[in-house]
């Protein structure tokens, strides 16, 4: 069996230079098709998720004239970065 | 019980701590009886209150039993009254963004993909598997360049400083302009594609990604922006403690809004405070 270097220069040998080439040219580069759709997919939110379920007010002003017209309290969730739509 | 005996309502307090408007008059009115009572700091937490701003109660543990007393003890207290309505006014022109009129609203999530030990409880284990959200402003000219089969520059830059962050555990602190080492981005027959190097200057938080994406539009309006970036992250910032080790694969996609979902209008967590820098 030849060795893939050719001789003292170290050089490979053409075979071996043809296969790396085509190997650069059959793996593509960054994200394939496949995985962009994996992962569009695993990364999209739950249809169902019970917090989201809550009919949540995203103005102060508007679940408080609720709460006043359906003799409610009122639930405030009110965090660093909004509950709903950041982290 | 959240659902039929109160009036639920979401707040980034950030914003209504701050606001010189009505709504912000009412806020710190509840939070200016809790324990929070320096608005110059934050006021985060969960609260009950009546109509008329009567004070219910506070807590910040969000623990399923807490949150529970809470509401008990606040429905054992409330005491149903007429509260006489509240102009609404002007809102403050400072915090009150709204999505740009012609422009499109894109739902953006991110997760961390490996790279985390066992986590030591259930609440870490949480933050471990944590789906980040956000939304990405497009202006109206962005939507017609896109929807011509172009990117504009400060679109390109807008995702890549303000969107391609890890925030799965807490606020993630953004991109600088010169963190962008290296951004290609571009859009060809409907098809997104290129790579990021973003990175500070001390090398402490990197993120180096490939991007894939599809647009389509119908009639001069995009009716599918479909966008991944999949790479490595390294480092953490002041609220998102808790980084994997090292470099750890993170992903972040986005798609169009439905525009039916009430927390479609919620302005973008990068624009926070910044809001020209980030929709210029």
């Amino acid at each position: 069996m030849s060795h893939p270097f050719s001789g003292e220069s170290h050089q490979y040998n053409a075979p071996v230079r043809w296969l790396a080439g085509l190997a650069l040219f059959l793996v593509p580069e960054g994200l394939s098709v496949t995985e962009f759709e994996r992962l569009h997919r695993d990364l999209a939110p739950p249809a169902v998720e019970t917090w989201r379920t809550i009919p949540w007010k995203t103005s102060l002003l508007e679940a408080r004239e609720v709460a006043a017209r359906e003799k409610k309290p009122l639930f405030l969730w009110a965090m660093d970065g909004h509950p709903l739509a950041c982290t | 019980m959240l659902r039929t005996k109160f009036v639920p309502v979401a707040l980034d307090q950030w914003y209504q701590r701050r606001q010189k408007d009505a709504e912000g008059e009412f806020y710190r009115k509840i939070a200016g009886q809790g324990p929070r009572n320096d608005f110059k700091g934050t006021t985060q937490g969960l609260y009950a209150a009546a109509p008329d701003g009567t004070f219910l109660g506070y807590n910040n543990n969000r623990g399923p039993e807490r949150v529970r007393k809470l509401l008990r003890k606040a429905l054992d207290a409330f005491r149903p009254a007429d509260a006489p309505p509240i102009e609404a006014g002007p809102a403050d022109p400072q915090y009150a963004h709204v999505p740009p009129e012609g422009g499109l609203v894109v739902d953006v999530t991110a997760k961390v993909l490996g790279g985390y030990p066992e986590p030591k409880d259930w609440h870490e284990r949480i933050f471990q598997v944590a789906l980040q959200r956000d939304h990405l402003w497009v202006r109206k000219d962005e939507h017609e360049a896109l929807a011509r089969g172009k990117i504009p520059e400060s679109l390109r830059v807008r995702i890549a400083r303000f969107h391609l962050v890890d925030g799965t555990r807490g606020e993630p602190p953004m991109w600088k302009r010169e963190e962008i080492r290296r951004l290609d981005l571009a859009l060809a027959e409907g098809r997104l594609s290129g790579s990021v190097h973003l990175e500070t200057e001390s090398g402490d938080r990197g993120f180096e990604a490939d991007l894939l994406g599809f647009v389509e539009a119908k009639d001069g309006r995009v009716t599918r922006l479909d966008l991944v970036a999949k790479g490595l992250f390294w480092g953490e910032g002041r609220y998102t403690k808790g980084a994997p080790p090292g470099k750890f694969p993170l992903a972040v996609r986005f798609a169009l809004a439905s525009g039916k979902d009430a927390a479609d209008r919620i302005p973008p967590e990068g624009g926070r405070g910044w809001h020209a820098d980030y929709i210029r």
